[in-house]
């Protein structure tokens, strides 16, 4: 084994959205930074030419895929291999799945994906970005269910603020509503998201405006007013000139990170500029090879799996940030053990496995060394990492209460054309079900209106017209049926909040392991009654919308489908968020959680978690914003830390 | 000097506009008709082919656009008839797929659903910043 001998203040371990935000905090503080990355090199680069390139690859994968799912446009390397939608199977019991990267040892398979490379899965989420509800922080004190939070909602709140900055959320603070939303106090008085909101869709108002004003939803034995509301997300729109801040910089005097009008750092000369006051609105940040290309979302429609011009957010764009006097990227380095020294339990470098040949099974290992060590890998690697190497896991918690939003949909047709497959995915959701004191009974849900019809539960409109033709037809008829049927079709999502449970979790077992030897996540995953009950009440509720608009409900639940339920005597079906949420997560204490309130492991001093695994519990909201929101937190916490 | 044309690319373009209800113009624009073409020549053995533009001739022949309808719908659609090539034309021209696997990058961005759903392929052709928060805008209508 051969070791570097260089000694970098921080090893990062991931280049996604958590991985991008520590880099570029701390080598824009003047820190020596070690980043590696799993994946090919291929547009992390820092040069544009290879970037655009590299991205138009990507395009032109997607365009040729046949099942366009998220992971479609991106390389799936055996040596760094990609939990895949595709591979999901139905389980057998006693009989694991093993036809993807992930083993399904159940009962239900894990129904979310991720991507293993440079930005990691930011280069095919969607980009909603609502904030947690601050109940979302207490669901034990309020609820009985789950955990609270180390901190409260405030506490978060600067934080959430320079995610905003960091992601380029466009939204409309005002318009915010619902359960447990109060824009003043959540917000503060003149707080304003970088850019205007995304438009809503044509579909969204034609659904809006077929519900009678003031409706009320009946859930949980008890009537809710049913709001929509305009949805806020990470995709440029028109910046807002009323947005005070220019950029995030670190502050060591008072050892705080701070949004500030006065400098902004340029990706061009990679330093800090003086911003002259009449030039301090928001600059939207555009495609990683160019930056005048993406400044405005063009309505691609295709967000999720690819923004073909970036107007979408990616975490390239904040790894490009980086200052490049003081990083290191190594690519093709797949972190496979962290060592640790018994006696005082501070790590002491990050195994990697370095390959040429991605398909090849051949490898150099090496050892990265550092101050302080960060592992970015996503929620369900990072707990498998720190598994492997058999470390912060005195709580006994590393790799349980693995959640995921479990999404019901329901789908229809409207009576009239809404014109659905066009713009981004979601541009407004419904609150009305994220808080209450039904969520004692059943979890609660965030509810967006879908933009691209029934696209993902039927793979329209190829299936329609692949229905259509085998059942005999052609011509004028084929073509008017489609022109009928598909610009009347309307989708919801239940994206239902799961509840920690231990027995939710990713382990280990030598049986299974990946082409360069690392172990393979597997996963044991259930829904509990607490979901079941969510997905009964939630069909009534779509079904009471349904009715209100006028829609034809086609929904169908089959056991066909891996992910179903029985729940009183009905099949459900559910489909994974992509929001991997809660492997190892923070609390007050080191007996039932793995880091502390700045994801700092309770075991190891100098051993640091980043992502979504770090979050107690999942509230409504995609998850983030919130991670984000974190990664700054631990971002400032490590600074103070090599300062001291 | 004249571009090679393959022979009866002629029937194959003249019977797609009645499997498929789009005028000629319309499927000549989209630029893939010889792309498709020589798709069934690589999938299909020639004597099948042979058959299947034969019958599609004597089709054509035919007085009415009933009459040729109703032919099509007989002889043409079936699944067991010419290695169903009614139904796999239709498909290749509305989804730019064979046998489920998408022919081109080009083939998926000009396939003809999107335009009968009223948008455009996802990822390609894009409409602009706010067209989606009006009801589509038709050009060539
Ligand atoms: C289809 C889909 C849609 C989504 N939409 C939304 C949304 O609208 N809103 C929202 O909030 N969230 C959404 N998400 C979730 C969001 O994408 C994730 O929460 C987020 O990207 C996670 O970021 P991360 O940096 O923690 O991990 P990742 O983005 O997964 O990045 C992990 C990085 O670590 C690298 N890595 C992994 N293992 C190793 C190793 N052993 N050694 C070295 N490097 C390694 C990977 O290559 C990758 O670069 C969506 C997810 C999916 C799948
Ligand atoms: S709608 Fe299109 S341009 Fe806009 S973010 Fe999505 S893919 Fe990008």
């Amino acid at each position: 084994m051969e070791n570097n001998t260089t000694e970098y203040d921080v090893v990062i371990v991931g280049s996604g959205i958590g991985g991008s935000i520590v880099a570029k905090t701390l080598s824009q503080a003047g820190k020596k930074v070690l980043l590696l990355e799993a994946g090919l090199e291929a547009g992390m680069s820092f040069q544009k030419k290879e970037a655009f390139d590299n991205y138009m690859g990507y395009l032109n994968t997607f365009y040729e895929k046949a099942a366009k799912v998220p992971n479609s446009p991106y390389p799936n390397l055996k040596d760094a291999p990609s939990p895949d939608v595709l591979d999901i199977e139905p389980i057998t019991a006693c009989q694991p799945s093993t036809k993807g990267y992930l083993v399904q040892a159940g009962p239900l398979p894990f129904g979310s994906d991720a991507w293993r490379g440079p930005g990691g899965t930011t280069m095919h989420w969607l980009g909603s970005t609502p904030r947690m509800l601050p109940n979302d922080f207490r669901m034990k004190t309020l609820y009985g269910v789950g955990v609270d939070w180390p901190f409260d909602y405030n506490t978060l709140k600067p934080y959430y603020e320079m995610a905003e900055f960091e992601i380029g959320v466009s939204g409309s603070v005002s318009e915010q509503k619902g359960p447990d939303v109060d824009v003043e106090r959540d917000y503060g008085e003149n707080y304003q998201f970088p850019m205007k909101k995304v438009p809503q869709s044509y579909l969204d108002k034609q659904v809006i405006e077929s519900v009678p004003s003031g409706f009320k939803v009946f859930f949980n034995g008890k009537e809710h007013e049913l709001q929509f509301v305009s949805t806020p997300q990470g995709r440029n729109s028109i910046p807002n000139a009323d947005y005070p801040y220019a950029d995030i910089v670190w502050n060591k005097s008072s050892g705080k990170l701070q949004l500030q009008a006065e400098k902004r750092w340029n990706t061009f000369t990679k330093a800090y500029e003086h911003v002259e006051q009449r030039h301090a609105t928001y600059s939207p940040v555009g495609a990683v090879w160019d930056d005048h290309q993406g400044h405005r979302c063009e309505g691609n429609a295709s967000c999720v799996p690819i923004c073909p011009v970036q107007a979408k957010y990616n975490a390239l764009k904040t790894l490009r940030k980086s200052d490049p006097k003081h990083i290191a990227i190594r690519t093709r380095s797949v972190a496979s053990k962290v060592l640790t020294n018994e006696e005082t339990g501070e790590v002491t470098g990050i195994v990697y496995k370095k390959y040429e040949n991605p398909s090849s099974s051949v490898f150099e290992s090496h050892v990265a060394k550092g101050k302080i060590y960060v592992l970015a890998a996503n929620a369900i690697e990072n707990a498998k990492l720190l598994l492997a190497s058999g470390i912060a896991n005195s709580s006994d918690q590393v790799g349980r209460n693995l959640m995921d939003h479990m999404v019901m949909l329901t789908w229809g047709l409207l009576p009239k054309k809404a014109y659905p497959f066009r713009g981004p995915g979601s541009t407004t959701n419904i609150p009305t079900m994220r808080d209450g004191e039904f969520r004692k009974d059943h979890a609660a849900c965030i509810s967006p209106i879908d933009n691209w019809g029934w696209g993902w539960p039927k793979f329209s409109p190829g299936s329609d017209v692949e229905n259509a033709v085998a059942q005999g037809m052609f011509g004028e008829s084929l073509r008017n049926h489609i022109h009928h049927i598909v610009p009347r079709q309307l989708l919801l999502h239940f994206e239902c909040e799961q509840t920690p449970e231990p027995e939710n979790r990713v382990t280990i077992d030598p049986n299974y392991l990946d082409n360069l030897g690392n172990y393979r996540p597997v996963i044991h995953y259930s829904a509990s009654d607490y979901m079941k009950k969510a997905f009964a009440e939630y069909k009534k509720v779509s079904d009471q919308i349904f009715k209100a608009a006028g829609v034809q409900d086609f929904t169908e639940y089959t056991t066909d489908n891996p992910d179903h339920v029985e729940y009183q005597g009905k099949v459900y079906n559910f489909w994974g968020a992509g929001h991997i949420v809660g492997t190892h997560r923070m609390g007050n204490n080191s007996k039932d959680s793995v880091v502390n309130e700045n994801g700092q492991t309770w075991d190891h001093n100098n051993l640091y978690l980043v992502g979504c695994g770090n979050m107690p519990t999942l509230g409504t909201s995609n998850p983030t914003l919130t991670m984000s929101a974190l990664a700054f937190k631990t971002s400032e916490a490590i600074l103070n830390h090599l300062n001291s | 000097m004249d571009k090679h044309i393959p022979p009866r690319l002629d029937v194959f373009l003249d019977i797609s506009t009645y499997l498929t209800g789009f005028p000629l113009i319309d499927l000549q624009s989209t630029g893939m008709a010889e792309v498709y073409f020589n798709t069934i020549v690589a999938h299909v053995n020639p004597q099948t082919i042979d058959q299947f533009y034969d019958a599609c001739e004597s089709i054509l022949k035919l007085k009415s656009t009933e009459a040729i309808n109703e032919t099509i719908e007989k002889e043409l659609i079936p699944n067991g008839n010419y290695a169903g090539l009614g139904q796999k034309i239709i498909l290749m021209w509305y989804l730019g797929t064979w046998d489920g696997n998408v022919i081109s990058a080009q083939s998926y961005t000009q396939s003809l659903v999107w335009e009968v759903a009223e948008t455009h392929p996802p990822g390609a052709k894009q409409p602009g910043y706010n067209s989606w928060s009006e009801p589509p805008i038709k050009i060539n209508c």
